[in-house]
């Protein structure tokens, strides 16, 4: 077997590429936008939502049994964007996880600690040539005991950093930078406007309205710390709010 | 370590007898954001941009510069994943010292065994070298210390170094200014000057990370709040 470096295997193992770069991880990045779909989250002064295109390929799917928005916990969801069965993977590895954890340490694993996890996880995968990178970028929401809302997002090179918005896959660009227009006063949104914001930043971006049957919505409060995934009626609601506001 | 598929080493020989792969880690820590350090006759100082990638990111979330005992810090130029195993491993090696010899471990040892661990990962099978150079910072029975860690295992100790994008810069800088007999506080100052030589943009708590250790042996990282009032004796 022919040796990597210079030998044009930097680009099918994770090794450095003569400019320092991993070829292997950045193709990572791009499968997570092969996978043809959006996510945004937002954090509120008191909730946090995350909001993703719900697109069904095949009217004989069973509608419910699509979806990349996962409870990791009761108190902790898990947005997953990219290659499903690796998001499936990945959800399965942090329920385990954050199950040992709880009965370890005798309290519920943090949103932070669990994004570390999966972080140091991924890196594993992109110094160690027998595992290939995983095509996710998972948000991790949560709201702490003592730090209050949290929104993390890990990716597939290993970092993971703390949001007040963010977002991930095909329209990520766009959507920050919506985000940040939004974001740059540092508003402390209620329930309401952190889930409208999140709505209304993946409409603009994606320019289309939504029916509530084509986006999945994941909300936690700190009056209701239980991750839930809001209901069709609900999402109605909210989008209702939204086109009365405009 | 990794597959028995892969347990032929990935960084091998070239034929002019270097090891490319470990020229491509340092290129890649090359291309991080700059670090230093400098020794001061009675502490430490190690310093780092922070510069995030949208204002959307919670900057209090981030610390890029670690703790790997009460009285030794560290922080890295490079690929902040990698940081965080050999942040995790040296805490490690660190407490097995403690718990074996009852002493807490000297910043020469500590430095060493981090250092294997990152040239095991160049001769190993299956793994790549790490994409980071650490700066190590402690002060123990033997003073004051300043070691530079690189991705092929070799340490050195510095009475003042910096890595990164801005590397040149702030070395030549760091030359003029640096003086044997300076104190923490100068060293502080110098620090911020020389972040400041090649930073773009402007520069604030906000945005760059300062630790130091003293005399009193124990590593802190300064508060946006202490930062900011370095800055304004610099101005």
């Amino acid at each position: 077997m022919s040796r990597g470096s210079g030998g044009g295997y930097d680009r099918h193992i994770t090794i450095f590429s003569p400019e320092g770069r991993l070829f292997q991880v950045e193709y990572a990045f791009k499968a997570v936008k092969a996978a043809g779909i959006t996510s945004i989250g937002v954090r509120g002064k008191d909730s946090v939502c995350v909001v993703t295109q719900k697109k069904v390929p095949d009217k004989l799917l069973d509608q419910s049994s699509v979806t990349h928005l996962f409870p990791v916990t009761k108190y902790l969801g898990l947005l997953a964007t990219g290659i499903t069965a690796d998001s499936r993977s990945l959800v399965t590895q942090a329920r385990n996880e954050a199950a040992e954890f709880r009965f370890q340490y005798g309290y519920e694993m943090p949103a932070d600690i669990l994004a570390k996890w999966i972080a140091d996880k991924s890196q594993v995968y992109t110094q160690h040539a027998y595992m290939r990178p995983l095509g996710v970028v998972a948000m991790v929401l949560g709201i702490d005991e003592e730090r209050g809302p949290l929104l993390y997002k890990c990716d597939p090179a290993g970092h993971f950093y703390g949001h007040k918005a963010t977002s991930a896959g095909v329209k990520e660009q766009e959507a920050i930078n919506f985000l940040e227009k939004k974001m740059k006063e540092n508003p402390a949104f209620t329930y309401d406007e952190t889930v409208q914001t999140a709505i209304s930043a993946l409409q603009s971006v994606l320019q289309e309205d939504f029916k509530a049957t084509e986006i999945e919505v994941g909300v936690v409060r700190a009056d209701n710390r239980i991750f839930r995934s809001l209901e069709t009626e609900e999402i109605e609601e909210h989008l209702t709010a939204i086109s009365e506001r405009d | 370590m990794g597959d028995s598929q892969y347990s032929f080493s990935l960084t091998t020989f070239s034929p002019s007898g270097k090891l490319v792969q470990i020229e491509h880690a340092l290129t890649a820590v090359g291309s991080g954001q700059t670090s230093l350090g400098l020794k001061a006759s009675n502490g430490v100082v190690i310093a780092t941009e922070k510069k995030l990638l949208s204002i959307l990111v919670d900057e209090a979330s981030v610390q890029k510069i670690q703790h790997l005992t009460p009285n030794i810090g560290t922080v890295y130029s490079g690929m902040g994943p990698d940081f965080r195993v050999l942040v995790r491993k040296s805490r490690k090696q660190a407490e097995q010292y403690l718990r074996l010899y009852k002493e807490p471990i000297p910043v020469t040892q500590l430095v060493r065994e981090t250092a294997t661990v990152m040239q095991e990962f160049t001769q190993s099978g299956g793994v790549r070298p790490f994409g980071v150079s650490l700066l190590v910072a402690g002060y123990d029975d033997k003073g004051p210390q300043l070691y530079q860690v690189d991705p092929s295992g070799s340490y050195f100790s510095w009475k003042a170094s910096a890595m990164g994008k801005n590397v040149s810069n702030a070395k030549t800088f760091l030359e003029k200014r640096y003086t044997e007999d300076m104190e923490l506080d100068d060293a502080i100052h110098t620090a911020i000057l020389t972040l400041k030589e090649g930073f773009e943009g402007e520069i604030s708590s906000k945005n760059i990370e300062i630790g130091k250790i003293g005399a009193d042996k124990v590593f802190r990282v300064l508060t946006p709040a202490e930062i900011d009032d370095y800055l304004a004796e610099v101005e």
